[in-house]
């Protein structure tokens, strides 16, 4: 039986508003096991991106409980949280968020770099040649189309072998046709890798090649 | 983070130009500090050197006995220069001929600063020279060659002792010094005076000990010898207060002026360090969810600041030392000191300046960089917190509180500036607040470039409240340092207007009078009125006796005596460089005599109103009431008198009379014309005197318009910070403007209209601001009279609406030009 990476209990979120306290999330419970891929859907507004900051330990709960990777993220600081975000999470967003002032290559590098690893170079080379980009290594992202920029996010998302991936969007600022072929691209590595994906998204089609979706309305999860 | 990893984010940050700006302001705070301070601070010490002429010396020891060999010990221990001279007044004779005279002898080393101007020829021009008299001769002033009928090679007797004429002595660095230093002058050496034996007990001898060096052995010697009342240490500032307190005043105007570049310098610092963080708020929300701590961020963007804060300071510091010496090359022609050379200080404080500017204006950003929510990389309006901007705005005004300490260490200086700086922020901060919410509409109102900029203006209230208030303080820093240095300046030329009195005449005869007046009339320009000179001394304050009234005070020994012979006078109407400060001035045909003291000596010697004084004038007993006290102008060209009596009082003395009138250098032969016409009249030249001021005063209003170049340059600065600030707003909103079907004429023509009206309102604020500060730094710092500058009230707006148009259309040219597509994909 796969180990449980993500659990989520009684998880709320509230935040203050000029017109009283506005409720995000209302009592969320979720597991997710090593090697599944999961779907987050939703109409605008649900919450469904706010639950995605949460657990990948982005953003802290009004109240509840959060496991990642054996570690209650909820309890940690944002120090302690960052730690365990470099250590076992992987990220790829719907605006790429490259950095414009370093290369493709740096970019892919970056996260183990961060860590402290010397071979972060041929890794990331690796990386680059694997999503297609071999030839693309020394261009900035202003010089890359933007399926080129998600390529490079991909391959930055696995660089640092992440045991969970969250992916906010990951086609969402990109054609039908470059859509599908990140998609093949992000859920090959992910078979390759192993990891444990979680995406929010719009786009059915994508949520259909996950193997669970799950729906919110409102703040709360749907049955 | 590595370092390799912060040596590659920084690389690409100052070469994509992301870093560029902030380089560049602390480039400018550094080079403007180090050139300012080289400049001034050598520019000061020559200034020193060339006023310690006046003294002949940096310092003097003065007494009426004879200085004791153990000061000149250790003063030469100290490795002081020294010289001595000894001044007493003596009658000499030139065969049947005798003639009061000054005489001043002095030793080998004489004078220490300054030269000695001697001549063959009377009346010409001389030729400055190392030597003084060799023993057994003498030189003398131009005017006894006729007074006496004597030529180069006579001999004339100086009490017993026979001396040769040896040449002209045209001028003396120290005449100036005194003005009662009467008679002309006869200059001969010291070791002629025992031969002469006319120095007895009782002489009226003044004994000068000349002293040169570096300031700190100056001063130990001070220190050292404890000085009582007998011996008077003399410097520049206390031995001639005009061009001391110019020295003051040019020296707070010009750490005004550093202390200002300063402050616009660090503003540009914080304004793109702000906008750099800003920039990076998205970089550092990817950094933080590939697992970068708060910590790394902290450490990686520190260690980033501080490489470029060093670069920055290492070519600041050479920026300021190459711009000095462009400066003072271009200069050369105009500064006639030489200028020493520099000292470590200008490059040290260049240093600090860069590190406070960096720490206190831009560290602040940075350090919230680490405060950046990972969840922005999602949700894009996540940013900075209000709170870390009121510590950014806090850790600035500490950094500019310590910088103006430490810069100027004058408190006063430093809190009028604040005070006028805070004062005009939160006055004009809600003014502007108020006028950019009054009218608000709703859309964007891109129908013409006037109403999409009035429409901006409103949207961007509280950016556009602080760029106002950044463009005004900039300029009106710029116009406090202009209207500042304008009334210094014509405040040092007042003080010795054109063709001011630059000769006194004394000791005219009663029925010398009207031949002298006429003579002058005729080839000069007549100054003062005559003032009659009577000799007396006091005796007496109220029925007792001045002795025992001067004892009663418990004064030091050694100092002046009330009952020194003193120059009296009367005349009916007050001088018009005194102001009475207390009692009343005589009416006309008023019978009991009565007398005006001067503020300084009546409260140094205990005397009011109503205080009885007893005189003796020549032998006969007079008394009078005092019914007045007066301040003087010291720093004014003409006669000033300690005691004034009224017409009555001393009308039947015999007197003499002093007048003064004004003489081209070139037509200094009439002196010889008067003097022979009346030979024993004494003229005091004191045009030398005036030039030396001049040229002081030319020096320093040279520095002080550097300083003005300089801030300049900082204040344009501070103004292209500011709108690169606000740049990132204006280009996403004029790209979609774009997009949407607005034309280039349209943005072009709305950015216009919106630098006019931010540069007008900043004009605004600047005009009134600067007009406090000014009226407040004029009476409290500089001790001038304050008044309004009606000429800026049009000129700041008019001037404050192009300039920033100008400044702001050139550094957004790119949002015009830059295609909407690149705009709105953020690639900009």
């Amino acid at each position: 039986m796969s180990r449980t990476v993500v659990s989520v209990e009684a998880v709320e979120k509230v935040v203050p508003t000029a017109a009283g306290s506005l409720v995000i999330l209302d009592g969320i419970d979720l597991e997710i096991k090593q090697g599944e891929t999961v779907a987050i859907v939703g109409a605008s507004g649900s919450g469904k991106t706010t639950l995605l900051g949460i657990l990948a330990g982005l953003d802290e709960a009004s109240a509840g409980r959060v496991m990642l990777v054996d570690e209650e993220i909820s309890s940690l600081d944002e120090e302690a949280r960052a730690k365990v975000r470099g250590q076992h999470v992987g990220f790829v967003f719907q605006s790429f968020q490259l950095l414009g002032s370093l290369t493709a290559l740096e970019n892919v590098m970056l996260p183990v770099e961060l860590r402290g690893d010397t071979l972060a170079q041929s890794q990331a080379a690796q990386l680059l040649a694997k999503v297609g980009l071999a030839d693309r290594v020394e261009h900035y992202p202003r010089q890359l189309s933007g399926g080129e920029q998600q390529r490079v996010a991909i391959a930055r998302a696995f660089a640092s072998a992440p045991t969970v991936l969250f992916a906010d969007e990951p086609t969402g600022n990109l054609d039908t046709q470059t859509g599908e072929l990140i998609c093949d691209l992000l859920f090959d590595l992910n078979r390759e890798f192993g990891t444990t994906l979680i995406m929010v998204t719009h786009d059915s089609r994508l949520a259909q090649r996950c193997s669970r979706t799950i729906a919110i309305a409102a703040g709360q999860i749907q049955a | 983070m590595s370092l390799s990893l912060i040596l590659r984010l920084a690389w690409r940050d100052i070469r994509s130009g992301e870093m560029g700006l902030m380089l560049v302001a602390l480039l400018v705070a550094v080079g403007t500090v180090t050139s300012i301070s080289l400049f001034v601070d050598r520019l000061q010490t020559a200034l020193v050197q060339e006023s310690s002429n006046f003294l002949a010396a940096d310092r003097q020891i003065s007494s009426g006995e004879v200085i004791p060999q153990a000061f000149t010990l250790a003063a030469q221990e100290r490795g002081l220069d020294v010289a001595q001279t000894l001044v007493f007044p003596s009658m000499v004779f030139a065969g049947e001929t005798n003639q009061l005279v000054s005489v001043k002898a002095v030793d080998q080393g004489y004078p220490l600063r300054g030269k000695l101007i001697v001549g063959d020829v009377p009346f010409a021009r001389g030729v400055p020279t190392n030597e003084v008299p060799e023993p057994g001769t003498v030189w003398l002033d131009s005017r006894l060659f006729p007074a006496m009928g004597v030529q180069a090679g006579d001999v004339i007797e100086v009490g017993l002792a026979e001396l040769k004429v040896a040449r002209v002595l045209v001028a003396e660095p120290d005449r100036g010094g005194s003005f009662f230093d009467l008679g002309p002058r006869l200059m001969m050496n010291l070791v002629d005076v025992p031969a002469t034996e006319v120095v007895q007990p009782g002489s009226r001898l003044s004994y000068r000990l000349l002293l040169a060096g570096a300031e700190e052995n100056l001063e130990g010697l001070k220190e050292q010898l404890n000085l009582t009342p007998s011996y008077k240490w003399v410097s520049i500032r206390e031995s001639s207060p005009r061009i001391g307190r110019a020295l003051d005043r040019a020296e707070s105007f010009l750490l005004l002026g550093g202390l200002l570049g300063v402050l616009l310098a660090g503003v540009a610092v914080g304004l793109s360090a702000h906008r750099y963080a800003q920039r990076h708020f998205d970089h550092v929300g990817v950094l933080k969810t590939l697992g970068a701590t708060p910590k790394q961020i902290l450490y990686g963007f520190l260690s980033l600041l501080l490489l470029v804060g060093g670069i920055a300071i290492i070519l600041g510091l050479a920026a300021g030392g190459l711009l000095h010496i462009i400066i003072v090359e271009a200069l050369a022609n105009l500064i006639s000191v030489e200028l020493p050379s520099p000292t470590a200080r200008p490059f040290l404080l260049g240093t600090t300046t860069g590190l406070i500017c960096a720490t206190a204006f831009a560290m602040p950003a940075f350090i919230h960089l680490k405060d950046i929510t990972p969840m922005r990389v999602i949700r894009r309006d996540l940013g900075q917190s209000p709170a870390s901007r009121w510590v950014s705005y806090g850790a600035g005004a500490a950094g500019s509180l310590v910088l103006l300490v430490w810069y100027t260490n004058d408190l006063l200086l430093t809190f009028w500036t604040l005070a006028g700086i805070v004062g005009v922020c939160l006055v004009f901060g809600v003014l502007a607040n108020v006028l950019l919410r009054s009218g608000r509409v709703v859309g964007m109102q891109a129908k013409s470039g006037w109403r999409l900029a009035l429409a901006g203006l409103q949207r961007r209230r509280s950016e556009n409240t602080a760029q106002i208030l950044i463009f005004g303080l900039a300029i009106m820093l710029l116009l406090v340092l202009v209207l500042i240095r304008t009334a210094l300046i014509s405040e040092w030329r007042s003080q010795i207007p054109e063709n001011a009195a630059n000769h006194f005449v004394m000791n005219i005869a009663a029925d010398e009078v009207d031949g002298v007046r006429g003579l002058v009339e005729k080839r000069a320009t007549q100054g003062d009125f005559l003032y009659p000179m009577i000799r007396g001394r006091v005796t007496g304050v109220n029925d007792i006796a001045a002795k025992q009234w001067q004892d009663s005070l418990q004064r030091e020994p050694g100092g002046s005596r009330l009952t020194s012979e003193r120059n009296l006078t009367w005349v009916v109407d007050a001088p018009e460089s005194n102001a009475i400060v207390e009692g009343q001035w005589w009416v006309e045909g008023a019978l009991e005599p009565e007398v005006s003291l001067e503020a300084d000596y009546a409260r140094s010697w205990g005397l009011s109103l109503g205080d009885q004084l007893q005189f003796d004038i020549g032998g006969q007993q007079v008394e009078a009431k005092i019914t007045s006290i007066r301040t003087l102008e010291w720093e004014s060209m003409s006669p000033n008198f300690f005691i004034i009596f009224s017409p009555g009082a001393l009308q039947d003395f015999p007197a003499t009379y002093m007048t003064s009138f004004f003489l081209q250098r070139s037509d200094k032969r009439f002196l010889n014309e008067l003097l022979t016409a009346y030979p024993t009249i004494t003229v005091i030249e004191i045009d030398a005197l005036i030039a030396q001021i001049q040229e002081i005063v030319a020096q320093v209003s040279q520095a002080v318009e550097l300083v003005l170049g300089l801030v300049l340059i900082s204040g344009c600065l501070v103004l292209v910070a500011s709108i690169q600030a606000s740049r990132d707003s204006r280009m996403s909103e004029h790209g979609l403007i774009r997009a949407l079907g607005g034309s280039r004429k349209l943005i072009g023509s709305s950015l216009a209209a919106e630098f006019l009206l931010l540069g007008t309102f900043a004009g605004i604020v600047a005009v009134v601001g600067a007009e406090l500060t000014v009226g407040v730094l004029q009476s409290q710092v500089f001790n001038l009279s304050a008044s309004l500058h009606p000429w800026i009230w049009l000129l700041g707006p008019v001037a404050g609406a192009l300039i920033i148009a100008t400044v702001g259309l050139l550094g957004s040219r790119s949002l015009v030009d830059t295609p909407p597509m690149l705009v709105l994909r953020g690639l900009n």
